[in-house]
């Protein structure tokens, strides 16, 4: 998030897109809902009438995959009713002239054919955020999982450039992170691209730095993604560590990836359970958990706070960084010795430049959002205050392209995932945690009333599903949260594994799955 | 600003400073008055209900509640005296004449002991005021997180304001009058056909333990002392604080952390009640290696790491440094994805790792 | 043609203040609220379901079964009890008690639907008008009631007769708002609802508050028991009110202004509705007052049974359609009233007294009283009293004087042996304290305040632990359950003046009475909660060897039912 999450409270416009945050953030949500009842105004876009929808002003019920052509037309609206920031455009972008004019063809008329939204709610949310004050927005996966995850990024940031709604209280744009530690996870160079601290591996003194700090060079060319890796399987690629993630249920396109990790020579997981993955493996590490491990994460505000261990771990179950390095000491690599997770933190912060002022005893109390550049700097709660990191804010031009794959004859529905409040990913702990099957015992396909009657399936019967890549059957629930013609499961049962179906591109820059969009075929079952 | 410096007020005696819009309640304790309480929560609107924060304002007719009231210059305030402290004896006397206990376990909630301790401290269990008990408990409501125990309902109305408030839900509200009144949801439903989202927040600021922590509650037996053991929850990337209650070496219930950074207090169904997977009999307690039988058994670490270290090296060994792909947890610590990086640069000289982001 | 649901909220949103009126439609048409309707008003209107599904529980004659609104509600208030209340509901099918419902000054009244009867026995009900009030004694001068029992009043052209309207034409073409708060400052006009606070001094400040739009809102919520004078000036009188609250909104700057009247005056709706109709019709009212371009746009909103909402803050909550628990003061309405605008909440007869006062001057209006105080109160008397009604007196009269001379004393071979004051509020006075005058400054001499001016007197026949049992009871039912203090001192205290519950040995008895009265008193956060102790005090007071016998006599055997 460029914008801290007490930031939530402050905007007097709020643009949701593509987030579902009362089930995927509730906390944060409860922010907004602060905002909300002091008087801030909301947009909402989003395929479905989450619950978000009941509290907006304005809901944009966008086609899945068409966000891209509602943020142009947007931009379009603003740029022609003179509500574009010129002083702001002009001190700190690029690109400026280039984008105004590259928006004349997408007028809202133009998107309505694409988002089937009417023109008039396009306008209306145009002027609300472009009048805004301090116009905030939000995204979530909503965004990302497309094959124009990137674009779709960009069309944000063109907005909120546009507008100057960027280094200021109460505005910016805000990516809601998923996991807990998955903003970690990247911070600390767990990525193809990046040394700890985004430092690119592309950099030959970035190479030289670390070779320094480590003793050993590293390539100086990016690594695949996990995508990639997956499809070259038995190929390329021979062997696999997985830490902590249930590839086969979370990743899209199951049978090929349960094919892939199955055609490695060796795989190695480490999880707190017998995960569908784990089952594939030839050597599986039990690791410590929640309440069980020292050590930091990193929310989706960048702060670094302290995970404490409270209980001893389960049997003999040991700390990921723990068992990572056992391996590597017998793997024969060096620098693995560390004897604590503080031991591991403080090394860490010595060689990334966000967290090079921090250090174990700094983070006591969570206090610090990065970039904290060196000790005794506050931390950066909000970004890009005075510049952008690489300068200036650069325009791009984006245009709208159709999903992968779209609805036809043979596949004529939508289908789009998610996650529900009570389940989380594929269940491994919320499904192990009693009182929640309460809350939520099975999966169902979220289908329109009217649909449902157009098809001739009572709500409550069972289905099957199918999209180019296979089939799941499931039970369906008639609500008005979808509109006709799209439906909606989560990924989170088992019994009902939807990645079996989705997987039908990638985005081309970041390999992010278009989880959100798959055409099926629904027949009664 | 300058006619928000240089406030003061006169507060048993003593000249403080105040900000404008500051409650005679905030400045006081800010500056250590220890001032009863049963219906504050200082993330909600002061409601002035309980009353037994009443102060002396020179001028004033009555005592005032120091919540309610916003300190103006010049004000003489006195909060303490023989008149207020009988006044809240009187008022904690009648609290607990309305309920059906006074004494609740401490894992019921973050409050729940706030109105013991205050009826020990000013010696209110006099069995005065005796009558009728107000609220009605609900035992039919079969939810397995909350518990709703009305009997010992003081109507502070903590919890009807805390899900408006804090957690925008609007699911309780405040049914009929008087001595009748009770909380409840829509149509007197069960929590799970209300707007209730199960967040627990309305369970946290209660200060009686009339809504309780049912899952904590089922440990109440374990005859140890309760520990708190601040950590973040394990679930989305908000990075919600909480404090982890412990009884020995099991994890009993989990707290959100008021002064948690990202949450102040508040917490999702996940993060409230979704903890027990940590003692879950599935965990993992031992290495496993695939036998010849292709079965996964269990082992020893030091036979299932000499196996993975060279399982690993014999696919680097025969295919080369770029034959081995690790992928590190966006739910594990930042040690944990830092060692698996370094595993890939410092080990094999390559970038080949990722993490679960992508999906 | 019954409306849709849809179509009465829609209805209802192009109106202010829309939750109760649209709640009444719906009662209206269906007979109930049901869960349906509900769901759809919070859906509509864009309020929370459970909040909603609260308040309409807080109001006692929102029904949520079906066949609830035509269900029979009797009277039982302390005058009606005397009456045989208690058994006409017992000979009542299906009906049940409500509180006070304000024709003290008739047989019991008997609510049904949108009619009110009256009469003592179950074979006997009847529709009757609203009593007129008893001609004052020579030489006595009226204002508010100077014209009330003429001819043709209720209708505007009766009203015009006699001056009608002519305030109100003056304000807006002849007089600046300055000179016309100048003038309600001068005559001493202060609360007549019973705050006693002066009205210039409200007007001034609503129309000194910076923001807007101002309001003016009309008190007509008559809760208190033994209070009925504001129906007798809204059923024959009505257009005084109205010109009453106009020329409010015209010295305030307000240009809207509601009504807020009492369930249990389903007729006066109608009446008050004629009579704004009219006005409008006839120009005096609406987008342009007498042709001075001047709006003043009045609504009339309706209750729904709760004491409490004569409170002005929870009046406007429930205005607000939220829960009408009384509100935080500072910031007062003048300031921070209705949607958070700069508000005056005046009471009927106050609103009532401002046209005469423009007509006649202010010296007119303060000569009326008598001493040093200024202008009239109604008095409304009921009881054991030969001629019960409203008399409107002058401020300082003797109450003897009043009781005796006015009303025919005490019922023929019996003494007057306690009366109440504001109703139920002031608690009682009897003995020697029977000597007070008709004034705040006497009357608060004595522990009591005379408040709205409900005077309900009971003689040596009626049991006065029993008296203040049900006025207890009344004050346990009604408080609202904000603060702990009322909610719970009003139902122990009941609890204690019925011997269901409570010490047996007297010293603790009047020990614990005395603790919750002092706190109640000092420490509660509305009115209701500062004078529901006065009865307790006062009875205790005035009727120890009563009080000594009760607790004597008192049985724990019914268990803690009260």
């Amino acid at each position: 998030m460029s914008n801290p999450l007490r930031d939530m409270e402050k905007p007097d416009v709020i643009f949701c897109i593509g987030t579902n945050m009362t089930e995927c953030h509730p906390v944060a949500a409860t922010r907004l809902k602060k905002a909300i009842r002091n008087g801030a105004k909301m947009i909402v876009a989003d395929p479905r009438r989450i619950a978000l929808t009941e509290i907006a002003d304005v809901t944009l019920q966008i086609r899945v995959g068409s966000d891209s052509a509602l943020l142009l037309a947007m931009a379009h609206v603003i740029h022609r009713e003179g509500l574009v920031d010129e002083g702001f455009m002009r001190d700190r972008t690029t690109e400026a002239e280039a984008f105004l004019a590259h928006l004349a063809e997408f007028t809202p008329e133009w998107a309505t054919e694409i988002t089937g939204v009417d023109p008039d709610l396009i306008e209306e949310a145009a002027l609300l955020y472009g009048r805004a004050e301090r116009g905030a927005i939000y995204y979530t996966l909503g965004i990302t999982e497309h094959i124009c995850g990137v674009d779709n990024v960009q069309g944000l940031c063109n907005l909120a450039l546009m507008t100057g709604n960027i280094g200021r209280e109460g505005t910016g744009i805000n990516p809601m992170r998923g996991q807990n530690n998955i903003q970690g996870a990247g911070d600390v160079g767990a990525i193809p691209n990046n040394y700890p601290g985004f430092q690119s591996v592309i950099d030959p003194a970035n190479q030289a730095k670390f070779a320094k700090a480590w003793g050993r060079e590293v390539d100086l060319e990016k690594g695949i993604t996990k995508v990639r890796a997956l499809e070259q399987a038995g190929d390329q690629i021979r062997a696999m560590l997985i830490d902590g993630e249930n590839t086969v249920v979370t990743d899209p396109d199951r049978d090929h990836c349960e094919r892939a990790l199955k055609s490695l020579d060796f795989l190695v997981v480490c999880d707190l359970f017998m995960t569908e993955t784990a089952e594939l493996a030839d050597v599986v590490f039990p690791a410590s958990g929640f309440g069980e491990t020292d050590g930091t994460q990193t929310n989706t505000e960048r702060r670094v706070q302290r995970l404490r261990r409270a209980v001893p771990p389960a049997g003999e179950a040991k700390p990921d960084w723990w068992i990572v390095s056992q391996l590597a000491q017998r793997m024969g690599f060096q620098g693995f010795g560390y004897t604590s997770a503080k031991d591991v933190f403080n090394e860490l912060c010595s060689v990334s430049g966000t967290y090079a002022g921090l250090n174990w005893d700094r983070v006591e109390f969570g206090e610090y959002q990065w970039p904290v550049p060196e000790e005794g700097h506050p931390g950066t709660p909000r970004l890009h205050e005075k510049e952008f990191i690489n300068g200036r804010g650069i325009f791009k031009l984006i245009r709208y392209r159709d999903p992968a794959e779209t609805i036809d004859d043979d596949f004529p529905v939508w289908l789009t995932t998610g996650r529900r409040l009570a389940s989380y990913h594929s269940r491994t702990q919320t499904g192990r945690s009693e009182g929640i099957d309460y809350l939520l015992s099975e999966e169902s396909l979220e289908v329109n009333p009217g649909d449902l009657e157009a098809w001739k399936i009572e709500d409550g019967g069972w289905v099957k599903m199918s999209s180019r890549r296979g089939s799941v059957r499931v039970r369906v629930e008639a609500t008005n949260r979808s509109p006709r013609g799209t439906v909606f499961s989560s990924f989170s049962f088992n019994d009902v594994p939807v990645n079996v179906l989705t997987g039908s591109g990638y985005d081309p820059i970041t390999d992010t799955a278009e989880l959100k969009v798959c055409p099926v075929r629904i027949e009664r079952d | 600003m300058s006619d928000q410096t240089g406030l003061t007020l006169t507060l048993d005696g003593a000249s403080v400073s105040f900000t404008k819009g500051e409650s005679i309640f905030q400045v006081a304790e800010r500056h250590g008055k220890e001032i009863p309480t049963l219906c504050y929560d200082d993330r909600l609107d002061a409601f002035g209900a309980c009353r037994l924060c009443i102060v002396e304002v020179e001028g004033a007719r009555a005592p005032v509640a120091s919540c309610t009231t916003k300190a103006e210059p010049g004000m003489r305030v006195t909060t303490r005296s023989g008149a207020l402290e009988m006044h809240r004896r009187v008022l904690l006397e009648l609290v607990v004449s309305e309920n059906r206990e006074v004494d609740v376990d401490e894992l019921s909630g973050y409050a729940s002991q706030e109105l013991t301790t205050l009826v020990d401290r000013y010696d209110a269990r006099t069995g005065r005021f005796e009558g009728r008990i107000s609220g009605t408990s609900r035992p039919d409501d079969p939810n397995p997180f909350i518990l709703r125990d009305y009997a010992n309902c003081i109507s502070c109305y903590r919890c009807v304001r805390v899900c408006a408030e804090q957690e925008g839900d609007y699911a309780i509200s405040i049914m009929n009058r008087g001595f009748d009144t009770q909380i409840t949801t829509e149509f007197e439903g069960h929590l799970k056909e209300s707007a209730c989202t199960f967040c627990g927040q309305c369970v946290q600021t209660c200060p009686t333990g009339a809504l309780g922590d049912i899952k904590a509650l089922r440990h109440k037996a374990i005859e140890k002392p309760v520990e708190k053991t601040r950590s973040i929850c394990p679930y989305c990337g908000v990075g919600c604080a909480v404090d982890i209650m412990t009884k020995g070496d099991q994890i009993v219930g989990i707290q959100p952390a008021m002064d948690g950074p990202a949450n102040e207090g508040a917490l999702c169904v996940k993060g409230q009640f979704a903890f027990d997977f940590v003692h879950h009999p599935d965990r993992l307690k031992t290495p496993f290696v695939r036998n010849d039988h292709g079965q996964l058994v269990p082992t020893t670490w030091e036979v299932a790491l000499d196996k993975a270290a060279a399982g690993l090296l014999a696919a680097v060994n025969e295919h080369g440094r770029h034959s081995l792909y690790a992928v590190a947890s966006g739910r594990a610590p930042n040690e944990a994805g830092y060692v698996m990086q370094k595993f890939v640069r410092a080990g094999l000289g390559t970038s080949y790792i990722d993490n679960c982001s992508r999906a | 043609m019954t409306q849709t649901t849809d179509e009465l909220i829609a209805d209802a949103l192009l109106q202010p203040a829309p939750l109760l009126p649209l709640l009444h439609r719906l009662h209206e048409r269906d007979g109930y609220l049901s869960e349906e309707a509900l769901r759809a008003v919070s859906k509509g209107l864009r309020t929370p379901l459970a909040d909603l599904f609260g308040t309409v529980t807080f109001y006692h004659h929102f029904s949520r079964e079906a066949g609830g609104l035509d269900a029979l509600r009797v009277c039982t208030g302390p005058i009606c009890r005397l009456n045989g209340a208690e058994q006409l509901v017992d000979a009542l099918e299906g009906s049940t008690g409500m509180a006070c419902s304000g024709r003290c000054d008739e047989p019991i009244p008997v609510l049904r639907g949108g009619q009110t009867l009256v009469g003592l026995r179950a074979d006997a009900l009847e529709l009757r008008e609203t009593p007129l009030p008893p001609a004052p004694p020579q030489g006595i001068e009226e204002c508010v009631f100077a014209h009330i029992r003429d001819d043709d009043r209720k209708q505007l052209a009766g009203y015009r007769r006699t001056g009608g309207y002519q305030a109100l034409e003056q304000a807006v073409t002849s007089m600046t708002p300055e000179a016309l708060l100048d003038l309600i400052d001068a005559s001493g006009l202060t609360g007549r609802g019973g705050a006693g606070f002066p009205t210039g001094r409200k007007w001034r400040a609503v129309r000194d508050a910076s923001g807007g739009p101002k309001t003016v809102v009309c008190n007509a919520d008559e809760g208190e028991p033994g209070c009925f004078k504001d129906r007798a000036l809204m059923d024959h009188d009505p257009h005084g009110v109205l010109e009453g609250m106009a020329l409010a909104c015209i010295a305030t700057g307000a240009s809207r202004a509601f009504l807020y009247l009492r369930y249990e005056y389903p007729e006066t709706e109608h009446v008050l509705l004629r009579a704004i109709e009219d006005a409008e019709a006839a120009g005096i009212l609406g987008d342009d007052v007498f042709g001075s371009g001047q709006t003043v746009h009045l609504h009339l909103r309706r209750g729904a049974g709760a004491y409490i909402c004569g409170e002005e803050t929870s009046l406007l909550n429930s205005l607000e359609g939220k829960h009408p628990f009384p509100r935080n003061r500072p910031p007062y309405p003048v300031t921070h009233g209705f949607e958070g605008t700069p508000t005056a909440v005046n009471n009927v007869e106050t609103l009532s007294s401002v046209a005469p006062i423009v007509l006649h001057g202010a010296e007119w209006y303060r000569g009326l009283g008598l001493g040093d105080h200024a202008g009239t109160k109604v008095i409304s008397l009921s009881g054991d009293i030969e001629r019960p009604g409203n008399y409107e007196v002058p401020m300082g009269l003797p109450l003897r004087t009043l009781l005796f001379e006015w009303a025919g004393g005490g019922r023929k071979g019996h003494e007057i042996q306690a009366v109440t004051m504001a109703g139920l509020s002031g608690g009682f006075l009897a003995g020697d304290d029977l000597d007070v005058t008709l004034d705040e400054p006497s009357i608060r001499s004595k522990r009591s305040f005379l408040g709205a001016g409900g005077i309900m007197v009971f003689d040596e026949t009626r049991d006065m632990v029993d008296v203040a049992h049900s006025a207890m009871e009344f004050f346990a039912h009604e408080s609202c359950g904000k603060c702990f203090p009322c909610r719970i001192g009003t139902q122990r205290l009941t609890e204690r003046l019925a011997g269901s519950a409570g010490p047996t040995e007297p010293g603790a008895w009047l020990d614990e009475v005395a603790d919750i009265n002092r706190t109640m008193k000092e420490t509660s956060a509305c009115g209701l909660g500062h004078a529901a102790p006065l009865i307790a005090e006062s009875l205790v007071r005035y009727f120890p060897a009563a009080v000594q016998n009760h607790i004597a006599h008192s049985s724990r055997s019914t268990g803690l039912d009260t």
